[in-house]
């Protein structure tokens, strides 16, 4: 199951009303010296183009990549992307691509269609204009579908709703998924979001709910991605990092990638596989 | 165990003189509420020999048989001296009772030099709090903490401001045995460790221990925290109480049977709640209301005791202790709850003038329980640990010459980590997690105090082993310590400890917070142990300022981390996510500097000191880096000062004034040393500064300094009743403390969304000043 953030919102509540109370103030501060990394991001998507964002880091302060700068001095241009599969390879040209609704940003893109077969395995090879190399592997998942979709309203709440998906999980591995709901867009913030494992479940049957906090007419975009064990170690320490610079009580983390090589990366480079169903709440 | 007894004969050899000798003993105590007194010194005058009572009050004193009545001085802080005469003849059973210097406007004429008595002791590398020390100090919201007052002495750090936290001589915060009447207590604290579990009207005092350990104690790497509870007055019915800014307190005590036997009940609440729930109840009709959850802890101590005999005293103690936290609205039932309970039966059995023995059973139970109820569905995970408990210790003093103490115990443990269980209420959908184990640890020691001229020499041996099946470990834990009295004013001591530790708290953070997991030694999580090397000397000026210098390195093996980015939670393979490595820590200079006497009292203490972790192959490759509680230069100044003491209407009054001074280097912290960003899936937010985290705990936070100012103001009725009103103000001149430090980025709209335009740097602080009053009274 997915970890216990409770502690985690009652601290950040807790330093937003020390800010009300004037007890934070800005400091100038000294960072070790750091090394600006290649940032891998690749989601395939059966039947969407190869696409990949290749990115560099930056050191905590420094002020490249920041506001109307930060596309152009974030982009890692030049190198050469390669993504083997079912015995070809393809080359991802360095071209950059916006991506509507929602909003996603790409700059290397390649040609063919990825293939919408579970199973098959697709390397990644970039090589940078210095010399530096990056690889990665992954594996396409089989999707696990919705089964159903119940909508409840409460019998002590008479108008609101909650939505309670189910799946079936197979038992004889361990699975991991992670569910996004959006209520009113796929770009709006997600209203809900978080990882889960299999491992503890006792049951086939896994469901995931709300809160009583539908409306008649919402709309309600229920994503359940299917996901590897790599992508939910990577999406953990993302998820760790960004608590640990918010929370003093939790342990920050190092990004858990699974792409490496001489270039020093960080990064994800994983399949994309889920079932999306789209509700318009009714009594 | 064949070398044990070699060891107890070659202990006990030297001590077979059987010269023609008497023996004084029994048991010192106050005359006003009965209750014993811990290390009061009694003396043959002229002879030069003395000793002190024990933790049970018990004494006894070996002299020359004679016709001619010798003269015994019994002294001890705080009461006035006493001088009996006996005859030295044969066993002399000599129960005594000392009178306390307690009454207001009496001139304070302590006789006891109890700074002498420490510098001339095996024991080093302790201290010890008074509860009236710890009433009379300022404090955090004006809720007085023995364990704050702890962080206070060298050696000593609390980890995070605010907090009950303590780190000695570099160790863990886990590595610290806290026992309440002997009973462990294995997070005793409230409030995400913002106050702790020990209310100051229920206890009567604490020692701690940061090296030098005594061969009776074992099971931890850093310290011993011995609490004892009040054992209640068995003269006459008394009250306690007080009213605070977040709590109340109340105890009552008193005889069952006059000087045999007595009671104590005290019990402490929070009240935050009762007005939160107020202000819920009288918006419940606004349907824009936000519902404020509901938070209280609680405590309730009871001891109970008999003399059932001359030779036997019967102690039975419990405490209870939750955090309780919840919410609840029509579709949403949030519970989560926490604490500790211990139960202590204690057998004191006098066998005769030289020996005693203490008898034991403890239970220790500590426990979290996370609980939601959502229509159709439940959730709850939780842990605990259960020890149950017995030891033997007897105390045996065959002369002035040797004081051989020896014992064993046998403990059970038995813990359940994160057990889970969640799913649906008609069981097409359930979740399960977590795992039970157990272990049983004991130990056995022997150790002997040798005192020749000006040499004294403790030294001993604990045999301590665990069982965790198919885990089985058995150690030998070596012990001594030695005093050389150079002259009548300078003492030169030295000391060597082992220690083992057979169960780890994995904790997530530098903080003690409920969640964390206590877990035992098992086949691929050995024990953790350490030594501990330490010289020092003390040096009395005059009769009243004692100056102790220390210098320690104290080395550990095993020591417990996380992996990073570990999962704690629903996790039943937590070994997997953790760390094993060394730890090391030295101090060249730690200084104390006590004044116990006259109308300016308190302490001065300073440590310099290094800790280091390291050798864990999964963080930073091995490297040695700086844990949280590194801190360079710890600096404290305790100090009380009894102003004016006067009678006005009958009254009597008098007014006391306090100040603490805190300086401490600043803390390691591990800070992001680059930033990446990424587009995520589809639906789901980009995020434009993800935190690189490099190695750990490269950047250091500015010096933390503090001062806390207080006033008693104290007056007794007609009645005699005894009231004080005190102000405490917390961080007195509002210094902003560094308490963490985040980095804020904000964000603007862009054709690719929120993207970053400014990241800064924001130090986050806790406390500004913050003053408090509050009302005790005694009758």
């Amino acid at each position: 199951m997915k970890s216990i953030h409770i502690q985690n919102l009652i601290v950040i509540t807790a330093i937003a009303l020390l800010a009300s109370c004037n007890l934070t103030k800005d400091v100038e501060i000294d960072l070790p010296d750091y090394a600006r990394q290649p940032v891998v991001e690749c989601y395939l998507e059966p039947g969407k183009p190869f696409r990949l964002l290749l990115t560099r880091s930056y050191a905590f302060f420094d002020t490249l990549g920041l506001s109307s700068n930060f596309l152009q001095n974030a982009l890692l241009d030049g190198a050469f992307v390669t993504i083997s599969y079912n015995g070809q390879t393809d080359t991802l040209k360095n071209q950059l691509t916006l991506v509507p609704n929602p909003i996603k940003v790409f700059n290397y893109v390649g040609e063919n269609m990825v293939p919408g077969t579970p199973g098959t395995q697709f390397d990644l090879y970039i090589r940078l204009q210095d010399g530096g190399e990056i690889r990665a592997r992954s594996s396409m998942l089989p999707v696990v579908p919705i089964d159903s979709i119940q909508v409840e309203f409460s019998e002590e709440l008479d108008s609101l709703a909650r939505m309670l998906t189910y799946i079936t999980d197979d038992q004889s591995q361990e699975n991991f998924y992670r569910r996004i709901l959006n209520y009113s867009s796929l770009d709006s913030f997600p209203d809900q979001d978080f990882l889960v494992t299999d491992r503890f479940s006792q049951t086939a049957s896994i469901a995931f709910g709300t809160g009583y906090e539908l409306k008649v007419g919402d709309t309600v975009f229920n994503s359940i991605f299917h996901v590897t064990r790599d992508y939910y170690d990577f999406k953990e320490s993302v998820d760790l990092a960004v608590i640990g610079n918010l929370n003093p009580f939790a342990q920050p983390s190092p990004i858990k990638s699974n792409v490496s090589g001489t270039a020093n990366p960080v990064g994800i480079f994983t399949v994309l596989v889920y079932d999306r169903d789209t509700t318009i709440i009714s009594k | 165990m064949n070398y044990l007894k070699a060891l107890t004969l070659f202990l006990l050899l030297p001590s077979f003189s059987w010269a023609q000798n008497a023996t004084v003993s029994g048991t010192i105590r106050d005359n006003q509420n009965g209750e014993t007194l811990i290390g009061a010194t009694v003396q043959a005058t002229g002879l030069g020999k003395g000793n002190a009572s024990n933790e049970y009050g018990f004494y006894s004193l070996t002299l020359p048989e004679g016709t001619d009545s010798l003269e015994l001085r019994f002294a001890y802080i705080g009461y006035q001296t006493l001088l009996l005469k006996v005859l030295p003849k044969g066993a002399v059973k000599l129960d005594v009772q000392l009178v306390p210097v307690g009454a207001i406007l009496e001139e304070v004429v302590i006789k006891a030099n109890a700074l002498d008595e420490k510098r001339k002791s095996t024991e080093m590398s302790v201290s010890t709090i008074s509860t009236k020390e710890v009433k009379a100090l300022p404090a955090l919201f004006g809720e007085t903490d023995i364990i704050k007052i702890l962080q206070l002495k060298p050696g000593i750090t609390p980890g995070s401001e605010g907090t009950t936290g303590l780190f000695v001589r570099g160790g863990n915060n886990d590595q610290n045995l806290i026992v309440l009447d002997e009973a462990v207590v294995y997070n005793a604290n409230h409030l995400f460790g913002f106050f702790s579990t020990f209310n100051s009207d229920a206890v009567k005092d604490l020692k701690v221990y940061k090296g030098g350990f005594p061969a009776q104690y074992g099971g931890r790497l850093s310290s011993v925290i011995d609490v004892r509870m009040k054992e209640g007055n068995n003269k006459k019915i008394s009250g306690t109480g007080g009213i605070g800014l977040i709590s109340s307190r109340l105890t009552l005590e008193g005889p069952i049977q006059k000087d045999k036997s007595s009671f104590i009940i005290s019990g402490r609440r929070t009240y935050a709640d009762i007005i939160t729930e107020a202000v819920n109840r009288s918006n419940a009709d606004d349907p824009e209301y936000n519902k404020i959850p509901r938070y209280f802890f609680y405590d309730l101590n009871t001891k109970v005791n008999f003399t059932l005999s001359p030779k036997d005293r019967l102690f039975l103690s419990g405490y209870f202790g939750r955090d309780v936290f919840t919410f609840k609205d029509p579709t949403f039932d949030f519970r989560f709850d926490w604490g500790n309970a211990t139960g202590t039966a204690r057998w004191n059995h006098v066998f005769g003038p030289t020996l005693f023995a203490n008898t034991t059973f403890t239970y220790s139970d500590y426990r979290y329980k996370i609980q939601n109820q959502i229509q159709g569905f439940s959730f709850e995970l939780g842990s605990n640990v259960m020890d149950a408990n017995t030891k033997v210790d007897f105390y045996w003093q065959p002369n002035n010459t040797h004081t051989v103490r020896f014992g064993a115990n046998g403990t059970y443990h038995d813990f359940v980590t994160a057990r889970l269980q969640a799913g649906s209420d008609d069981g097409k959908i359930r979740f399960e997690a977590g795992r039970a184990y157990d272990g049983w640890e004991s130990g056995a020691y022997i150790a002997d105090e040798w005192a020749k001229n000006r040499l004294k020499l403790n030294y001993g041996l604990r045999l301590s082993m665990w069982q965790n099946n198919p885990a089985f470990y058995l150690n030998a834990e070596p012990r001594v310590a030695a005093n050389f009295e150079a002259n009548k004013r300078l003492s030169l001591k030295a000391s060597y400890a082992r220690m083992n530790q057979y169960v780890h708290l994995l904790a997530s953070s530098g903080l003690s917070l409920p969640t964390d997991i206590w877990y035992p030694s098992t086949e691929g999580v050995k024990p953790q142990i350490s030594d501990q090397i330490a010289v020092g000397s003390s040096y009395l000026f005059g009769d009243q300022i004692l100056v102790t210098w220390e210098a320690w390195y104290k080395w550990m093996q095993n020591t417990v981390d996380f992996k990073d980015g570990a999962e704690l939670f629903g996790n039943n393979d937590l070994e997997n996510e953790l760390a094993i490595g060394r730890a090391y820590a030295y101090s060249p200079l730690e200084l104390e500097i006590e004044k116990k006497e006259g109308r300016l009292t308190g302490w001065i203490g300073y440590t310099l000191a290094w800790v280091r972790r390291g050798k864990f192959p999964e963080i930073d490759n091995g490297e040695w880096f700086a844990p949280r509680h590194d801190t360079r230069h710890n600096l404290s100044v305790v100090a009380l000062w009894d102003a004016k003491k006067w009678k006005k209407r009958g009254k009597d009054k008098s007014l006391q004034l306090t100040a603490t001074f805190v300086y401490t280097s600043g803390y390691p912290a591990w800070l992001p040393s680059g930033r990446a960003s990424f587009i995520d899936f589809p639906g789901a937010q980009p995020q434009f500064v993800v935190p690189l985290y490099g190695p750990r705990n490269t950047f250091r936070y500015p010096a933390y300094t503090r001062t806390d100012v207080g006033i008693v103001y104290k007056w007794k009725n007609k009645k005699g009743m005894e009231n004080d009103l005190t102000l405490s103000v917390y961080n007195a001149t509002d210094r902003r403390n560094p308490y963490f430090i985040t980095i804020a980025v904000e964000t603007e709209t862009t054709a690719v969304g929120e993207v970053p335009f400014e990241i800064r740097a924001k130090q986050v602080s806790l406390f500004p000043i913050l003053p408090s009053l509050t009302w005790n009274f005694k009758f």
